[in-house]
């Protein structure tokens, strides 16, 4: 699968981000789906937790990931970082 | 240390289950997890409703009476049987409780297409900060051609939410512009509200529907219809995509009708800073790397105290007015009617009014669990708490939050069962359930202290220590052993959890709860220990030897001695197959507390005041134990404590057990902690005389 510039964990916070992999199982994948992450959604990181966890936010909504699935969710900057 | 007990002695869901009277209107309450389907609920139907389980599982469903006056004069007062279901993020259901979900909506809908006349209507309970996500479940419920009355909530946070999508939009035009675009009624509830908050419009609305159905713009029924069960991903993503851009259609519909350009747009960039909420800047520090786990173990502290030594003397006081002045009084009436001093005041004195008892002393504990959990619930902190335990106990595939109720276990098990309440799946709330008994209580404290004493007085502490040690690989051990057998389903998932937004939790809401909660304890699981005490007073009642009458019998000529006698050969491969342990580990399974006062009694010696100093408990103790274990005093007595820790905690334990669980899981458990108990205390025996 397509792998884009970084991964949510190597994200910096505030960045604006577009989801542009998600390289959980299908069944996961498909959830994350359901819940309004897919590939394309804008998200921010909000907030850098324990072991590589992230909060994203996505449409006014914040989700926490653990550092695994965190992981498997490649991201692109929509604007140039400083 | 206080005692957990206080002062006191010793797979389809079938209509039946989402209906409560058979010719009323039936209502399903639909929505995601935390957006206020709960708490409309509650504002619906106030305290006529109870708790069952669905048929065949652990899920939990409340239904009850949906009452209105007359909505206008010349309507009658309506009554409608309504369900709160399992919240769930979609019909394609990932676990049991999220199956109930969709196997009701999924009957609703037969039934309302095949019979006429049994009409039943959804109520999809949509989040006002994240419609989005609300609209897509709400495009599966309408798929399967149920009619449907959308209520909307969050319109207070959603309006102060500073990067919501619907921020500052007013509350009766964004509910106008939904309505617009769903073609079915939108209707604007504040279930917190004294007021009225919107229930007779709804109300209205899910008669109006009922009465005729619509459909939801945009949405067919696909063919073949689903029914809710995950079979082809490849499939299901498909018509997800379709369902997709319908939400994605309306979301826009509705800004475009609002005039609101949105600030956050979900597939154009804004290229606007993010702007950080409230609950973005309390995250910083409950989120935070280094400060998220010692703040998550101090608010476990603070449950754990909180339900010790705060509900102690509480509970003291319930005892001592039970066993007083209660007690007496009773006594008193009964010597009225000439029923003093025989069995009938023995039955209901020493019976009954032991298990009334029993149950009152453990509503102040019951009920600060409840109200503790609840305002860590309406907060929005337990979810972060699910966050930031998560790592903790990701190796027995259960959700962060499991960690709570597992540590409250430690003081007393039964408002840790009573939270695992908390965790969001059925399985997982059984196999915390299951593993809760293994944390060592407080009651169990007084027996080690006792027995380590009188056979290790010079390392009493060490071997204490060692007995909370065991309970953690106990928890660990059997943890991974039942994820590998009886729990395979339960897996570590990914954690995406949605994170609600910081709010002040509502008092009367929170009031209500613990009410509805604490008398659902009192009548499921008091029955079961009120019976239990009655049966412990009969077979204590019953000489079998001796010139005795019923009622009047010293224990060692009673009934409950010769059944310790008959069990007292089983405990022998262990180390302590005598009487007086036999009938100290039985009157344990109805509390631990009371094992050294019937050590004490069946000694027929002074129950010492400070369990570390046994005197002569302690002298005749070693000497039974080393007599019942060929010399082996010490094994044996490790065995007795480990024996302690692994099997039924409690009665009360059981009977909260059954309340949340059902028969089934009960008695099992029951059989694999006496089973698992016998064969820990035996190899400790075994391998302890060999040393």
């Amino acid at each position: 699968m397509y792998r884009c510039c970084m991964t949510l964990p190597e994200s910096p916070l505030g960045a604006e981000l577009r989801v542009t992999g998600v390289r959980l199982p299908a069944a996961d994948a498909f959830r994350l789906n359901e819940m309004g992450i897919r590939l394309g959604t804008l998200a921010h990181v909000t907030q850098h937790a324990a072991f590589g966890g992230r909060v994203i936010a996505v449409a006014g909504s914040r989700y926490a990931l653990d550092g695994r699935t965190a992981a498997l969710i490649d991201v692109e900057p929509v604007t140039r970082l400083a | 240390m206080s005692s957990c007990h206080g002062s006191t002695p010793a797979p389809t869901l079938d209509r039946s289950a989402t209906a409560t009277m058979p010719d009323a209107l039936r209502v399903l309450l639909v929505g995601g997890p935390n957006v206020g389907k709960s708490t409309l609920f509650n504002a619906l139907t106030g305290a006529r409703q109870h708790t069952t389980n669905a048929p065949g599982t652990t899920v939990e469903l409340a239904t009850g009476t949906w009452r209105t006056a007359g909505l206008s004069e010349s309507d009658p007062a309506t009554e409608r049987s309504i369900v709160d279901l399992p919240g769930s993020y979609s019909l394609l259901a990932r676990s049991s409780d999220e199956q109930v979900t969709a196997d009701a909506v999924w009957e609703l809908a037969r039934s309302t297409g095949e019979v006429a006349g049994q009409a039943g209507v959804v109520v999809a309970v949509l989040d006002a900060t994240a419609l989005a996500r609300s609209l897509y479940l709400l495009a599966q419920v309408a798929q399967t051609g149920v009619p449907l009355v959308v209520a909307l909530t969050m319109l207070d946070l959603a309006a102060t939410a500073t990067d919501s999508p619907t921020a500052g939009v007013e509350p009766d035009a964004l509910a106008a512009a939904l309505a617009a675009s769903l073609g079915v009624p939108v209707v604007q509830v504040d279930s917190r509200s004294r007021a009225d908050g919107g229930m007779r419009g709804l109300a209205r609305a899910v008669d109006a529907v009922a009465a005729r159905p619509r459909q939801v713009i945009g949405i067919a029924t696909p063919e073949p219809p689903r029914n809710g069960v995950v079979t082809d991903i490849a499939q299901d993503l498909a018509q997800a995509e379709t369902l997709f851009a319908w939400v994605e259609q309306v979301v826009e519909q509705v800004n475009a009708s609002l005039a609101t350009a949105s600030d956050v747009e979900t597939h154009t960039g804004s290229g606007r800073p993010l702007r950080r909420t409230f609950s973005d800047r309390v995250d910083t520090v409950l989120l935070n790397p280094w400060a998220g786990i010692p703040v998550f173990l101090a608010v476990v502290w603070l449950l754990f105290e909180l339900t010790t030594k705060f509900a102690a003397p509480l509970q003291g006081l319930i005892g001592q007015l039970v066993n007083g002045p209660l007690a007496s009084g009773v006594t008193s009436l009964l010597g009225l009617v000439g029923l003093a001093d025989g069995w009938v005041q023995g039955l209901l004195v020493d019976g009954l009014l032991v298990g009334v008892g029993t149950v009152l002393t453990f509503l102040p504990v019951m009920a600060i669990m409840f109200a503790a959990l609840g305002v860590l619930e309406d907060s929005g902190y337990l979810a972060r708490a699910a966050f930031v335990a998560d790592r903790a106990m990701r190796s027995l595939g259960l959700d962060g939050r499991a960690l709570l109720p597992l540590i409250v276990g430690f003081g007393c098990n039964l408002p840790a069962l009573a939270a695992t309440r908390i965790l969001p799946q059925a399985r997982q709330r059984l196999l915390t359930g299951l593993l809760i008994p293994l944390t060592s209580c407080s009651a169990r404290l007084t027996v080690y202290v006792l027995l380590a004493s009188a056979f290790f007085p010079d390392h009493a502490g060490t071997v204490i220590f060692a007995m909370y040690l065991t309970s953690v690989l106990l928890v660990l051990g059997g943890g991974l052993v039942l994820r590998r057998t009886a729990f395979r389903d339960v897996r570590a998932e990914p954690l995406i959890l949605v994170l609600p937004p910081y709010q002040r939790p509502h008092l009367r809401t929170l009031a209500m709860s613990v009410r509805l909660r604490v008398g659902s304890f009192v009548m499921r699981a008091g029955k079961i220990i009120v019976v239990t005490m009655c049966v412990v007073w009969l077979l204590m009642a019953v000489p079998v030897t001796g010139q005795h009458t019923v009622g009047d019998v010293p224990v060692a000529d009673s009934l409950y001695s010769a059944v310790a006698s008959g069990i007292a050969p089983v405990l022998a491969p262990a180390g302590f197959g005598n009487d007086h342990a036999a009938a100290a580990l039985m009157t344990g399974f109805v509390a631990k507390e009371v094992v050294v006062g019937s050590f004490a009694q069946s000694y027929a010696v002074a129950k010492p005041s400070d369990a570390a100093r046994a005197g002569s408990l302690g002298e005749q103790l070693r000497a039974s134990f080393a007599q019942s274990s060929g010399g082996h005093g010490g094994a044996a007595a490790l065995a007795f404590m480990v024996f302690v820790l692994a099997y039924t905690p409690c009665v009360a334990a059981l009977a909260e057990q059954r309340r949340l669980f059902g028969w089934r899981p009960t008695v099992s458990a029951l059989g694999v902690q006496l089973a698992g108990a016998w064969l820990l205390a035996v190899l400790v025996f075994q391998v302890g005389s060999r040393i």
